[in-house]
């Protein structure tokens, strides 16, 4: 192993970390509206709300993420339905549907399962006291549930920074592909991958740290 | 493209089958491998020596930091020039990397599972004058499989799903011969809908065993 060879990659992989956190950034911030909607269809009284959002998950949750990418990024153009002659999306825009599509269908597990975790005398006792459901909701509710949430929406999200990585292969300039470019031009695998390595578990373990520092924020204080 | 034409699929039928067996092939050398490794190194984080503890830790930190797709790459083309490892293939470093990545989990879920079991069995069994490895085997591991299996199989399910990263590395399975059915037929939505509806059929019956042995190892009471 040429250490070297492994420092001069990195900076030249770095190039591409910005495109891999703003992957994540936009597919986390789309796909965690679309669970905090799918999350509450799923808890609603109206049933063909609870059916859709819980065959939302089923479907999205089931199917690998890569053909999710390849679905928007491949077929989307073909995707013919009538009214709509296919979309055809650039290759950053097309990985940031499929992203914030699987985030959405993870996360809405996470949400919902943080506001059930909520004792229902909470929600009775805010009835009690004349407060409507969405004022509830928002002021009693969501702020107990988001302790339970962290842990498993930022391991969710780090697991999305992680999965950014395949978007190299509907040709997205992040990191991945970066390193890909480099070894395929020197052949240096073993150095160039490493350095890939190292960059992403930089990144992920930046994620842990800010983890459990919100964790701590969210304690509870007795 | 104006037209739906599903008769596509039905023509790729063979080679999209041949595409899950692979996917299948993938799935369960990488379980079995991802399985052993992952109980050796929970055993290793639970042990009294410290450098085995660290060697663990440290396994999974970087595992579970790294992505999938970043340790099949190790897998392709750094794994063959390792000393012993000249004879691998794509498909068995495809194996291998997938594998790898699955223990770092598997030795989590694992470990949890041998925590939950309470201490005074451990001392029970020390009492009765069995030895550690005796004990572990009879007593603790049998326990703690019920905390094991749900979170087990669930991860098992995103190891299914896992194997379609396999395609970034050359592998033909079901994603990869999608990919390349698409390629010469321009039928994109058809085929990827099919792809995915495998998808979708393979975990929902994942879903049985998990059922299966949750009924198995239950409490009877």
């Amino acid at each position: 192993m040429d250490l070297d060879l492994v420092w001069e990659a990195i900076p030249l992989i770095w190039k591409g970390a910005s495109t891999t956190a703003s992957l994540t950034a936009y597919a986390l911030a789309i796909g965690t509206l679309g669970a905090l909607i799918l999350a509450l269809m799923r808890l609603s009284p109206v049933k063909p709300l609870r059916w859709f959002a819980a065959g939302f998950g089923w479907l999205f949750r089931g199917i690998p993420l890569l053909i999710l990418l390849f679905f928007a990024f491949f077929a989307l153009p073909d995707l013919n339905l009538g009214f709509v002659d296919g979309i055809l999306l650039d290759p950053f825009p097309a990985a940031v549907v499929a992203l914030s599509v699987w985030t959405a269908a993870y996360q809405a597990e996470v949400i919902r399962s943080g506001i059930i975790a909520v004792d229902l005398g909470q929600s009775e006792a805010s009835e009690a006291l004349g407060m409507t459901k969405a004022h509830y909701m928002r002021r009693i509710i969501i702020p107990q549930g988001i302790r339970i949430m962290i842990p498993p929406y930022t391991s969710n999200a780090m697991t999305l920074l992680k999965q950014t990585s395949l978007a190299t292969l509907v040709t997205v300039p992040e990191m991945t592909l970066l390193t890909q470019r480099l070894f395929s031009n020197d052949f240096q695998f073993r150095e160039r991958i490493t350095a890939l390595a190292l960059l992403y578990l930089a990144m992920t373990t930046v994620f842990v740290i800010v983890q459990q520092l919100t964790e701590r924020t969210f304690q509870l204080k007795v | 493209m104006s037209e739906w034409d599903w008769a596509v699929v039905g023509r790729s039928w063979n080679l999209l089958m041949e595409g899950t067996r692979l996917t299948l092939g993938l799935f369960a050398a990488a379980l079995v491998l991802a399985t052993i490794l992952g109980l050796i190194l929970a055993l290793m984080r639970l042990s009294p020596i410290a450098p085995l503890r660290w060697l663990s830790a440290g396994y999974v930190w970087a595992f579970r930091g790294i992505p999938v797709f970043v340790t099949l790459l190790f897998a392709f083309f750094v794994a063959r020039d390792l000393p012993g490892l000249g004879w691998l293939t794509p498909v068995q470093a495809g194996m291998l990397g997938l594998g790898v990545d699955a223990a770092a989990y598997k030795a989590e879920i694992i470990r949890a599972g041998l925590l939950s079991v309470d201490p005074g069995q451990h001392e029970a069994s020390e009492a009765l004058g069995m030895t550690k490895a005796h004990y572990m085997r009879r007593i603790i591991i049998p326990q703690s499989i019920r905390v094991i299996v749900p979170t087990y199989m669930s991860n098992s399910i995103l190891l299914l799903k896992a194997t379609s990263v396999a395609v970034g590395i050359g592998l033909v399975e079901l994603t990869g011969i999608t990919r390349q059915l698409s390629n010469s037929t321009f039928r994109t939505v058809e085929l990827f809908t099919a792809a995915a509806a495998i998808y979708l059929v393979l975990t929902t019956l994942l879903v049985v065993p998990q059922e299966y042995l949750e009924r198995r190892f239950a409490l009877k009471t």
